[in-house]
């Protein structure tokens, strides 16, 4: 799940910071519908079914600028906000990453935690003839244009880089040739895949759960270390020899004035929330699997995410 | 004498070039598509120069454009409604709303405390509507008032 | 009968005392949020989904409050469409093209009961299409890739030549500004921003919520403000109201065909109820021909779009419970509630989750004659809103937009926006350019340079990929089609009367 499309019509039910002082605020910083969205009201709803705040959770909608618009009322009008969480994702990284958020970068907010991880798959239709990332791969080095993409994110993107990736790691470097084509969401780029239009697709694996139970596509890889529990029979392309880890995590940066306590106090109720069985039936539910990390250790894994990233964009043009 | 669409045609024609040159200007990185970023800008200000163009030499008749007092009233609530996008945000729902409001209806049947009543009543019963009713959650003051 | 038991499992979940009490508060708050201006289908469901969690909905009561809600913004969209020349939201635009007429002939309550009727007979015809097909339906998605899709919007704008307006530079030049705007954003090919100006507020280019009430609302205030409130439908003298039996009856044909019209444009995951609203009435337009009058306010004309736009709000039901792709804003937020909810549409939500589909399905029905029950008697209400003072009601639909569009970001950028649309939607009625094409250039122009861009990345820029399959070729042949059909009837007729009177 992500955000479905940039100009959905929904508008938002809430504006501006409510008027009562001291009750905890989510933004999630696109229309109501998008992954973001869902971040902010299901570790909300649990981090007052848990006690971990006093009064439900206010979830604000921020959408803008794909997160930039959040990004920059965090900086700029919240920066030492202790009540203040944003959601964010591999997408927001990333796009910190290219410059996407024009001068913002990732060290003007606090990284405090990830609950959760939608690994990254790369699925293709029932009836394709490619029955792993090898037959994938020498595919495209045999013609370039005979394998074409679908993804949710716009070209340069998470889900973009995903193949890339792979493809790179089995010794492909002309990688501006391959094809690949943005739609509005995962389901969607699932549809085109099996509609033969594209022959691959690239996603998370939350978007796929369905279409997997069906029998209309298959996994050709999960981009994780481990396999993933409840889809034991999909091989990682780490065992298939492609060293590639994607996966859209979901979490949360805060302001970065706040007070090393008030990070230490939002690190631990995150971890709180995401050691609980509520957050992992709904985890589970959503095709999520676990992902934990809080507080300084988060903080120093996006650091290094965002570098990484940075580099790889840099090879395939989309920044300078 | 001039006629308002051969003005406005020429403006159009203007305004397109304005709009392909801005488009020539769109970066492109070197993993671009075959149609490119620019295409469907520049066919479209194409287009509508052409328009702009047809209307230039075919001009319809005269709209009937409104008496200076009207313009007058209208500049005053367009300057109003700018002031009230940017005061939104700042002062809370309830005072530039019934300011605005009274201005608009002012201008609309000049009778000062019909547009008075109108801006109170606009201002407090649309903020129960929207703020009870539709659960947006709207401030209704100044921060900082009313603690 | 199995779809007679499911309908029944449907009906034992969905209908209960209490359950019917929140059908007719979901309808009640649909309503009201589709009729004002700014505030549309996605933003009831919006803000319901608070309610639900603080409420402790279970997942069938909710399910049944936000139906209703659905269905209820879509009918009462034609509301301020007819009453005051303002599209409630987009996809009740159509409708104000032949409503606002009849307004303002005298005729209002007519023109909100024939809609309504047709609103109901669109909704019921999709519900029951739901129940019937939906299945086997989400099959059609699979038939359309680029190509096609380009095709279809290629379609709903080759007949932009048939609006209402004297002339056909300025259509076209609308339809530029509309198409113009849409291209302002972040390009989804290079992932690079088009026509900024460097602003951040633009990156995600123009919501067309800013684009309708601009141009549609606040430009009505402007010309309330140069009249002095002469004018315009408001305080028009009212014929008696009965119900027009004879005229409903008389634009049956004309609601089955938009009734299946709507639906298969609604099953298409593109732009859902506005299309579908706009194809319906341009086909009966034409169908209609010159003696069809349309744009002048005749029955048909307002049964069309609506008929057209609630089937196919139904119809985009389709792909978004078997797919899980949402074919419009509205369904998408409709989509979060389900997964908040944890049911998770896909290709196995009907066979794994009965309960769940045909509880829907029952509620949809539900809602759909609640809605039909309180929106006939309300007529008498709803016309009232013409006997207010233009002092009194002018300033409050300017109010309302502006919160509206506020709660988009809650920024004064995208107010400021609306503002420059006011101005050029009075500056361009008062030089009768149509501002309908404006709209639909912003609503689906992005959609169909990005499925002309995807095909090219696809045939590797081979332009006979764009008449690759049966399906497209015959979208274009409509497409030529609908584009000579209005030139040809033009030779005819007088000019119909120009919306932008």
């Amino acid at each position: 799940m992500k955000l479905f499309s940039a100009k959905a019509v929904a508008t938002t039910a809430v504006m501006m910071v409510g008027s009562s002082a001291m009750a905890a605020e989510c933004i999630a910083p696109a229309n109501p519908g998008g992954g973001w969205d869902f971040t902010c009201r299901q570790v909300g709803k649990l981090l007052y079914d848990l006690g971990e705040v006093d009064q439900p959770v206010q979830i604000t909608n921020m959408a803008g600028a794909g997160g930039g618009l959040a990004f920059a009322h965090t900086v700029a009008e919240r920066s030492d906000d202790a009540e203040l969480i944003v959601a964010a994702s591999s997408a927001t990284t990333t796009r910190l990453a290219q410059q996407a958020y024009g001068d913002a970068t990732a060290d003007q907010v606090r990284w405090v935690g990830a609950i959760g991880a939608d690994p990254g798959v790369i699925v293709v239709a029932a009836d394709s003839p490619m029955q792993n990332l090898d037959d994938m791969v020498e595919a495209i080095k045999a013609d370039p244009g005979s394998v074409a993409f679908a993804g949710g994110s716009a070209a340069g993107g998470f889900d973009h880089m995903k193949p890339l990736m792979v493809l790179q790691s089995g010794g492909f470097s002309d990688i501006t040739s391959v094809k690949y084509i943005g739609v509005d969401g995962g389901a969607d780029a699932i549809t085109q895949t099996v509609g033969g239009f594209t022959q691959a697709m690239t996603g998370d694996m939350s978007e796929i759960v369905g279409f997997l139970e069906s029998g209309e596509v298959r996994a050709l890889a999960v981009l994780t270390e481990e396999r993933v529990p409840g889809f034991e029979d999909i091989p990682t392309a780490m065992e298939q020899g492609y060293d590639v880890v994607a996966v859209n995590w979901r979490g949360f940066y805060v302001p970065k004035d706040i007070s090393d306590e008030d990070f230490a106090m939002w690190a631990d109720k995150i971890q709180a929330v995401a050691d609980s069985d509520e957050w992992a039936e709904v985890r589970q539910a959503n095709g999520l699997a676990p992902f934990t990390k809080v507080g300084p250790d988060f903080q120093n894994w996006v650091d290094q995410v965002i570098a990484d990233t940075e580099e790889l964009s840099r090879e395939i043009g989309v920044i300078e | 004498m001039l006629k308002s669409d051969r003005i406005f045609g020429v403006v159009v024609v203007l305004g397109a070039f304005a709009y392909i040159a801005s488009a020539l200007q769109t970066p492109t990185s070197f993993m671009s598509d075959p149609v490119g970023p620019k295409t469907f800008p520049v066919l479209l200000g194409a287009v509508a120069g052409l328009c702009g163009l047809i209307m230039v030499l075919k001009p319809d008749e005269e709209p009937d454009w409104p008496d200076f007092g009207a313009v007058i009233a209208l500049a005053i609530s367009v300057v109003v409604l700018i002031g009230y996008a940017y005061a939104l945000k700042p002062l809370g729902f309830l005072i530039p709303t019934a300011i605005t409001a009274g201005i608009l209806s002012y201008q609309i049947t000049p009778r000062p405390l019909a547009s008075a009543l109108t801006g109170l009543g606009l201002s407090v019963g649309l903020f129960l509507l929207f703020k009870y009713v539709l659960g947006l959650g709207l401030v209704p003051f100044p921060k900082g008032w009313f603690g | 009968m199995e779809i007679l038991s499911n309908l029944a499992l449907g009906f034992s979940i969905a209908l209960s005392p209490y359950t019917l009490m929140l059908a007719v508060l979901g309808c009640f708050i649909g309503t009201i949020v589709g009729a004002l201006p700014g505030l549309g289908p996605s933003n009831g469901v919006a803000i319901l989904i608070p309610i639900t969690f603080t409420m402790g909905l279970d997942a069938t009561a909710a399910l049944v409050l936000l139906t209703a809600v659905y269905y209820g913004a879509m009918y009462g969209g034609r509301i301020s469409s007819i009453l005051l020349n303002i599209p409630g939201d987009e996809p009740a635009l159509m409708t104000t093209l032949d409503g606002y007429p009849m307004a303002k002939n005298g005729r209002p309550g007519q023109a909100l009961v024939i809609s309504g009727f047709a609103s109901f007979w669109g909704a019921l015809f999709a519900t029951v299409m739901l129940a019937l097909v939906a299945p086997a339906l989400s099959r059609v998605a699979y038939q359309f890739g680029p190509a096609e899709y380009f095709a279809l919007y290629l379609l709903a704008f080759s007949t932009l030549g048939g609006i209402a307006s004297n002339n056909q530079a300025k259509a076209a030049f609308a339809s530029c500004v509309g198409l113009g705007i849409s291209v302002i954003g972040l390009d989804n090919f290079s992932g690079l921003p088009r026509m900024t100006g460097g602003n951040l507020h633009l990156m995600d280019g123009v919501d067309f919520l800013v684009a309708i009430v601009g141009l549609f609302a606040v430009s009505e205030v402007f010309f309330f403000i140069e009249k002095h409130g002469k004018g315009g439908a408001v305080g028009v003298k009212l014929n008696k109201f009965r119900v027009p039996w004879g005229e409903i009856w008389s634009t049956r044909w004309t609601q089955l065909r938009c009734g299946v019209v709507g639906f298969i444009a609604g099953v298409l995951p593109g732009a859902g109820a506005s299309l579908g609203s706009f194809l319906t009435y341009m086909m009966e337009k034409n169908i209609a021909g010159p003696e069809g009058k349309f744009g002048t306010g005749v029955p048909k004309g307002v049964a069309a779009p609506e008929a057209g736009n609630n089937s196919a709000a139904g119809g985009a039901l389709v792909p978004m419970l078997t797919l899980g792709v949402p074919g419009s804003g509205t369904t998408a937020v409709l989509l979060a509630v389900l997964m908040t909810l944890n049911i998770t549409p896909g290709p196995t939500l009907f066979t794994d989750r009965p309960e769940v589909v045909w509880g829907l399905i029952a509620s949809l029905l539900i809602a759909n004659f609640v809605l039909l029950a309180m929106n006939v008697p309300l007529v008498r209400i709803f016309v009232k809103v013409l006997s207010v003072p233009p002092a009194l009601l002018l300033p409050g639909v300017t109010m309302v937009s502006f919160v509206g569009i506020y709660s988009l970001t809650g920024g004064y950028f995208d107010l400021l926006l609306m503002i420059l649309f006011g101005i050029m939607g009075y500056v361009f009625r008062k030089m009768d350019i149509p501002t309908v094409p404006v709209i639909l250039g912003i609503l689906l122009g992005s959609n169909m340079e990005d499925a002309l861009r995807r095909a090219m990345v696809l045939s590797d820029g081979e332009w006979t990929y764009l008449f690759s399959s049966p399906i497209a070729i015959g979208l274009w042949i409509f497409a030529v089609a609908g584009f000579i059909a209005p030139v040809y009837f033009r030779n005819k007729i007088r000019k119909p009367q120009a919306v932008t009177d």
